[in-house]
């Protein structure tokens, strides 16, 4: 069979090239959450135990944060996401994206925090120094001063857990959720050829990660504009 | 305008300062000298509590900054402008935002009067013409000279220097010390950490000499170097002169 039939096999008939489209919107859609509740919760975590080890507060959080951190990276992705659909949420009518992304978020959440603690740990004493001398409190400190360079710092990391976490998404098919992956192995298991479809999904990983990364790149040009000389 | 008792700091075994009274008064310019390790930088930063004491009670304006909860130390830190060593300028942020961040976010300003202010402060400093400049592209005299306009937008009561010369390059060091000179004329009430003697003898009402964790010594500039009494002052002086 010549690339013009297969693919015409793969994608015209039946419209199935519908998989890919609507598997890439889920995708793009879980990631897209998920990466939100994975920033706020990584930077709430990090602020927790950043705050800690600077000042002695915030002990119970701060365990709760690392017990928190300890499961997350010490348990493979997939069997959380298996975990918080069959256990969690088993006996809650409940949309298996809305699952999807709250799993993939609370994971996320766990590298972002680590990443985010890093960024602010680099940051220099002394620049804490100059905000509370002037009279600013910890807090104003913090969102003013220490988290915006902080932030700059680790934008490439941040980046870096966005283009993994859009990649982890892949293994949603497990709870059933039709996202891009799972969309091009249902075309493959329709017409029994498998290049064509599992191909075309990996390029538009492929193309969305180039894309992703392109536009970080971007930005981190223009936060850079402050360190010109 | 800053009573001091009984300070002392220890650092794990190590103790920084061994007792210090001291009363600095309204519009005096005290130069701290001193070898390295004798105390005098932990000294300064006892006193706007960027250290916290380990003993002893510093009154400031009539309260006791080593009691007063957060908010309190806030309030008094604004009145208390500090200079680092390091300049600790805010490199996200421009010359002019370095300046109103402080008074704009305590709500002391609007962004416009803060604006006006960041402005003459840096006509002041000689520096009027990078306003839009980011930290990364001025000298480190020129970085410094920011440093204390951002501390003066706050409109403090005294302002304490850390070694504010000792990270610049040789022939940056007089700019900056001139901008000092010129605060000390304008009556500003002054605490330098420093090592430059010249300043010392020409600005200062009072120089102070410390040496393991105690003053040992205090004076006129002109009696304070001409007739030094004690010996370990004397080596001091022998070696830096």
């Amino acid at each position: 069979m010549g690339f013009v039939e297969s693919f015409k096999q793969n994608f015209i008939e039946e419209d199935r090239w519908h998989y890919l489209v609507n598997g890439l919107g889920t995708t793009l859609l879980i990631t897209l959450f998920a990466v939100l509740i994975g920033m706020v919760l990584g930077f709430i975590i990090a602020i927790i135990r950043f705050t800690h080890d600077k000042t002695g507060k915030m002990v119970i959080p701060n365990i709760i944060c690392k017990v928190y951190l300890t499961v997350i990276r010490g348990t493979p992705v997939v069997v959380q996401l298996l975990i918080i659909y069959f256990v969690i949420f088993a006996s809650v009518p409940i949309s298996k994206i809305f699952v999807a992304i709250i799993a993939f978020g609370i994971n996320s959440g766990a590298y972002v925090a680590e990443i985010v603690r890093s960024g602010i740990a680099s940051i220099d004493d002394g620049q804490f120094e100059a905000g509370r001398s002037l009279g600013l409190n910890y807090r104003q400190t913090m969102t003013s001063i220490i988290l915006p360079q902080a932030f700059k710092n680790v934008l490439p990391a941040l980046a870096n857990e966005c283009i993994v976490l859009l990649k982890e998404t892949s293994v949603s098919g497990y709870i059933a959720v039709q996202d891009l992956t799972k969309g091009g192995d249902i075309i493959r298991s329709q017409t029994y050829s498998a290049f064509m479809p599992l191909i075309s999904v990996a390029i538009i990983y492929l193309v969305m990660v180039v894309v992703l990364t392109h536009f970080v790149t971007k930005l981190e040009r223009r936060l850079r504009q402050s360190d010109r000389r | 305008m800053i009573d001091v008792k009984g300070l002392k700091k220890t650092f794990g075994e190590n103790e920084v300062l061994k007792g210090i009274d001291e009363h600095i008064n309204k519009g005096e310019k005290v130069v701290v000298i001193g070898p390295s390790g004798s105390g005098k930088s932990t000294f300064l930063r006892c006193l706007n509590l960027m250290e916290i004491p380990t003993e002893g009670t510093i009154l400031f304006e009539g309260s006791d900054i080593t009691r007063a909860d957060d908010r309190e130390l806030n309030l008094m830190r604004r009145k208390m402008g500090m200079v680092f060593q390091h300049f600790n300028l805010f490199p996200h942020l421009t010359i002019k935002k370095n300046i109103t961040l402080a008074p704009v976010k305590l709500g002391l300003m609007t962004q416009d009067e803060a604006d006006k202010k960041a402005l003459d402060l840096l006509e002041r400093v000689g520096l009027p013409d990078k306003a839009d400049s980011y930290p990364a592209m001025l000298s480190g005299g020129q970085k410094q000279r920011i440093a204390i306009a951002r501390s003066l937008a706050m409109n403090p009561d005294v302002m304490l220097f850390d070694e504010p010369t000792s990270a610049l390059d040789p022939e940056m060091v007089g700019e900056v010390l001139e901008l000092m000179k010129q605060l000390a004329e304008d009556g500003m009430t002054m605490v330098v950490v420093t090592h430059e003697m010249g300043f010392a003898r020409e600005v200062a009402s009072r120089v102070m000499f410390m040496a393991d964790g105690v003053i040992m010594e205090q004076n006129t500039p002109k009696e304070f170097f001409e007739n030094p009494q004690n010996p370990r002052l004397r080596e001091f002086l022998s070696k830096v002169l």
